[in-house]
């Protein structure tokens, strides 16, 4: 019955596809887990649907799914070479308690790893083409032999992902199946208990979603369960969870992800978000609202983490001038590239109180603006205009070498050449 | 006048390419309308009714006779065969393509100009007394000052994103025909009690939807802060401006709002900072500049008196020219003179490139090279002797730019209106046209005597309608296009906003309701010196609402 096994990419064939696909998304019950996998295995992908699985904190409960469907189903584990030996560990223990049968770990290639993580480091430098070389590329063959894959994703799990479907239809004509989609944190917890299932010998220490080693820390209550992940680095997902059409960039291209341009490059960003509602204790790299600052400013002035400062528009440098020095980076908000109220905030900042540290512009920061930004001080940018970045990086912004008027505190030492005049 | 040097050439070279390059990521696509906006419209390229609109700057309304030709030139080949001077001392294509625009460019850099800042949230072009460096009345003449505004605010990387636009105005003279009281900023040349010069500085004027007088910030600022004093303005006004709605954006409103004693007080504040440090202009550097606005070299004139009366028996079209048309210049035996941009059912401001290049032509033979734009939409050439007035009068006759109507009631400034812009609610051009008809007997003009009638097709007010003696205001009524009409107004150093007096009127009744305030001013003058302004002022509103009216 039903959807017969789907050919590979014929274009003509897309939108037929893509209808049975959200048909297929109509048939199951929201919290019907394993009718749906079974019905994938039996007959939208029979004998040509595999899984990955990271055997991580909350992986038995799929995993369990799959032992009861298809003991045989091709079950995948990237061996990153950064796991924590727990982690190995329990992949031997469901192995063996569920019976699963075919368990494969994938490995980086070596070549990869020498050429591009010689010290082991490059998780910390450039997590992104990390993941690539350990994740994305060691799989990619192995998708390639299968019609379609089964995960784990929920939709609850980060704000990108919520209206996760139950099937779902890839660019390069993949179907992924997602049967957890509607899972909760609660309903894994209680399916594990009903079927008694291992845990993660790391999640009583407080570990909530587990990936490498390095990358990996502890989720503190009531936090985004994959806060824990990358953290600090503006990464919220691993490769392997993207397209597996190519989406993901390839080692060298990785770093164009990064979106804080500084000292010619994008680079990681130490810094995250600021989220409202955070303790001013426990803050830490991020950018405090002006306002937050000075509601809570003893607090702050306490706390040894470091801090950065963000400013919009509207409000007064003047305001801060006393604690200038606590902060590693101030952050000034371009809400519209029109706005031009930051470019007084910066040349303040250098020119009058003599700040030091990172001044990023962030917000609407576009090619064009960018020359104004630096002349009046800013050092740092977080750009996401895919244009501008590309400018950026090719080194052609819209600039004008030749200035009238003097401004910063480099530009023109008072009495020289004719008059506000400046070749840069 | 000021002559590009290498920086100067450099600088417009880079902009060029630079706006070249945004031109042509436009036409790919890579930048949406939204992104390109700004970035066109300080380099002077408005989106208008039927095609891009290219505003060029003439940097307070001076031009060389080479200029001039270039303007000319791009007239007959990227446009349609003429251009049209505007209110700000630009002047503005109407029918450029987006594609012939960088060419244009590079064509304006050749002799020195550019478009960069006729529009956009930024400082724009500085304008000026047109007789700037000629005038009798001078104190001093406030080119070099102006070069050095312009030098200032070009690019400038924390002005360029401002709440709204920016304007400012400067005069060296007493008598200000340069409306200072209605821009941002308005400059006047002043004396202190030490006989040093320095400057006036008038904060907060416009038109537009709220007209506003400026108001005295400071009495005295010495050349050496004037940037420094200007940075103070536009650094307060930057942070503090109005942003959350266009229409209270512009300074006025700032300063209406906070009152003028905040401001100044924040003014001085910033003024005390930056005091004495990089903006201070080098005495050095003022010079420098000032040596490019020397007077040229004026020759002993043995003709240093016009006999109007003689002249005007002898040829009473001439007579009324001399009359209008000739201003009075610091040195004796010569003259400026006003090149009237207003035909009897002309486009007010609109010259033809043959036109053009006619003006061209005298400027470089009787006027040392040089050539005025006025804010009133003519031309000016400032240098003539008295000895050649005849010959350039009878030049002017075969190109049809001789009409003596300067100053009266056919010298109107008339905005675009719905003829061109976007944003017009009525046409403005048809009425000044119905009006100069009405208007076109010599002997009527000259017995109405000085006049200023001001049209604008919206409440954007372009057309200066709000210092009109007599102001038209185009509105939109119904579907309908009506004329509201306001009296007094005045853009001099006699500053006043004019008011509505009564219900608008159609377009074809607008030119009778003209005659008859004009016949009441008349049957109630005192006697022919009496000018309509100050008859008004003397009378008061009511007894011209009766006559346009009618009694209640
Ligand atoms: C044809 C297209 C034009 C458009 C779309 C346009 C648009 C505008 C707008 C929106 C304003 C109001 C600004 C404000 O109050 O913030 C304004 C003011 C003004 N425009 Fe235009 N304009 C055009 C043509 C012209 C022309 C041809 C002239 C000169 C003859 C001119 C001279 C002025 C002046 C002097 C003001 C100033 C008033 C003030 O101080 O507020 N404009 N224009
Ligand atoms: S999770 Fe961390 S260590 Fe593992 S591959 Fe990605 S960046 Fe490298
Ligand atoms: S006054 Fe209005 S109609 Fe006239 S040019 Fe300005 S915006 Fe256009």
């Amino acid at each position: 019955m039903g959807l017969p096994k789907l050919a590979p990419a014929q274009a003509a064939h897309d939108k037929l596809k893509a209808l049975g696909i959200l048909a297929l998304n109509g048939m199951f019950d929201e919290m019907d887990a394993l009718s749906v996998l079974r019905y994938a295995v039996s007959d939208v992908l029979p004998g040509d649907l595999a899984i990955v699985s990271s055997f991580g904190a909350d992986s038995a409960v799929l995993l369990h799914m799959v032992a009861q469907v298809d003991p045989s189903m091709p079950v995948y584990f990237l061996e990153t070479g950064k796991h924590f030996a727990e982690t190995l560990d329990y992949v031997e223990t469901l192995k063996k308690q569920l019976g699963l049968i075919n368990v494969h770990a994938i490995h980086p290639s070596s070549d990869d790893v020498k050429r591009f993580d010689p010290n082991g480091d490059l998780w910390e430098t450039d997590p992104d083409s990390c993941c690539h070389i350990r994740k994305t590329e060691p799989l990619e063959p192995v998708t390639e032999q299968y019609g379609g894959w089964v995960t784990g994703r929920k939709r609850y799990q980060t704000s990108e992902r919520g209206v996760l479907p139950h099937f779902e239809l890839t660019s390069d004509d993949r179907i992924k199946v997602n049967p957890l989609a509607y899972f909760s944190d609660a309903d894994v917890v209680e399916y594990r208990q009903k079927h008694s299932l291992p845990e993660h010998p790391l999640y009583a220490k407080g570990y909530k979603s587990i990936g490498c080693a390095p990358c990996t820390s502890i989720v503190a209550e009531g936090e985004d369960p994959r806060a824990g992940r990358w953290r600090g680095l503006n990464k919220k997902e691993c490769g392997i969870h993207y397209d597996f059409s190519g989406a993901i960039a390839n080692p060298m291209t990785a770093a164009a992800r990064h979106t804080l341009w500084k000292d010619g490059a994008f680079i990681a960003d130490p810094f995250k978000e600021w989220v409202e509602g955070t303790a001013p204790s426990e803050a830490r790299y991020t950018h405090v609202p002006l306002r937050e600052f000075l509601a809570n400013r003893a607090d702050y002035l306490a706390s040894q983490h470091p801090l950065g400062l963000m400013i919009s528009p509207g409000e007064k440098i003047e305001d801060v001038v006393e604690d200038l020095s606590r902060f590693a980076s101030i952050a000034i908000k371009f809400p519209a590239f029109s706005d031009g109220r930051g470019y007084s905030t910066a040349r303040l900042l250098v020119e009058r109180f003599k700040y030091a540290g990172e001044i990023r512009a962030v917000g609407d920061v576009l090619q064009d603006q960018i020359p104004h930004m630096r002349r009046c001080g800013f050092n740092a940018l977080v750009v996401t205009h895919e244009p501008s970045r590309q400018a950026l990086i090719e080194n052609r912004l819209p600039e004008m070498a030749l200035f009238y008027q003097p401004v910063g505190v480099t530009e023109v030492p008072l009495g020289t050449r004719p008059f506000l005049r400046r070749v840069s | 006048m000021y002559r590009y040097d290498e920086f100067d050439a450099a600088f417009v070279a880079g902009r060029t390419a630079q706006f070249a390059d945004q031109v042509k990521r436009r036409l790919s696509g890579e930048l949406s309308e939204d992104q390109f906006r700004p970035l066109r419209l300080m380099n002077g390229l408005y989106l208008q009714l039927h095609a891009y609109m290219l505003r060029v700057a003439v940097p307070y309304g001076t031009l060389s006779s080479r200029q001039m030709r270039k303007l000319a030139h791009i007239a007959r080949v990227y446009d349609r065969g003429y251009g049209h001077f505007t209110t700000r001392q630009n002047i503005q294509y109407n029918w450029p393509k987006l594609k012939d625009i960088p060419v244009i460019l590079d064509e304006l850099a050749s002799v020195e100009m550019h478009a960069i800042q006729t529009s956009g949230n930024c400082i724009r072009n500085v304008t000026t007394d047109q007789f700037a460096g000629a005038a009798a009345d001078e104190i001093i003449d406030p080119r070099p000052v102006a070069e050095i505004l312009r030098q200032w605010s070009s690019l400038h990387p924390e002005f360029s994103y401002l709440p709204r636009k920016f304007k400012i105005a400067i005069t060296g003279a007493p008598q200000d025909r340069a409306a200072i009281r209605f821009h941002d900023i308005g400059l006047q040349a002043a004396v202190n009690g030490a006989g040093e010069i320095g400057w006036e500085v008038w904060v907060g004027g416009g038109l537009g939807r709220t007209p506003m007088i400026a108001k005295l910030i400071n009495s005295f600022v010495p050349n050496e802060h004037l940037l420094a004093y200007l940075e103070s303005i536009m650094r307060v006004y930057n942070r503090y401006g109005r942003r959350d709605n266009k229409y209270k954006a512009r300074i006025k409103i700032l300063v209406h709002e906070e009152g003028l004693e905040t401001i100044k007080g924040q003014v001085e504040a910033e003024f005390a900072e930056v005091r004495g440090g990089v903006l201070t202009l080098p005495s050095e550097e003022v010079d420098r500049i000032s040596a490019y606005f020397a007077p040229p070299d004026f020759a002993q004139q043995s003709l240093t008196k016009l006999d109007v009366a003689y002249e005007s028996i002898i040829d009473p079209a001439y007579g009324r020219w001399l009359d209008n048309n000739i201003n009075a210049h610091s040195q004796p035996g010569y003259a400026s003179v006003t090149v009237s941009l207003k035909p009897v059912g002309g486009a007010p401001g609109d010259a033809t490139d043959t036109q053009m290049e006619v003006v061209a032509d005298l400027a470089e033979t009787y006027s040392h090279d040089e050539l005025r734009v006025t804010h009133e939409q003519n031309l000016v050439l400032p240098h003539v002797a008295l000895a050649d007035l005849r010959t350039v009068y009878d030049a002017l006759v075969a190109a049809q730019l001789a009409d003596g109507n300067t100053n009266t009631i056919a010298d109107m400034i008339c905005c675009p209106g719905l003829d061109f812009c976007a944003l017009a609610n009525a046409r403005s051009i048809p009425i000044a046209q119905e009006i100069s008809r009405k208007f076109a007997e010599p002997a009527r003009q000259q017995e109405i005597g000085e006049l200023k009638i001001k049209i604008s097709g919206c409440i954007n007010a372009c057309g200066h309608h709000h210092v009109g003696h007599i102001g038209i205001l185009g509105v939109e009524k119904k579907g309908g296009e009506l004329y509201q009409i306001t009296l007094g107004g005045d853009a001099t150093e006699h500053a006043s906003v004019g008011k509505i007096i009564g219900p608008g009127f159609e377009a074809e009744n607008v030119p009778d309701a003209i005659e008859k305030l004009v016949d009441f001013y008349i049957a109630q003058r005192q006697g022919t010196d009496e000018t309509f302004i100050q008859a008004y002022r003397r009378l008061g509103e009511a007894p011209f609402k009766e006559a346009l009216y009618g009694t209640a």
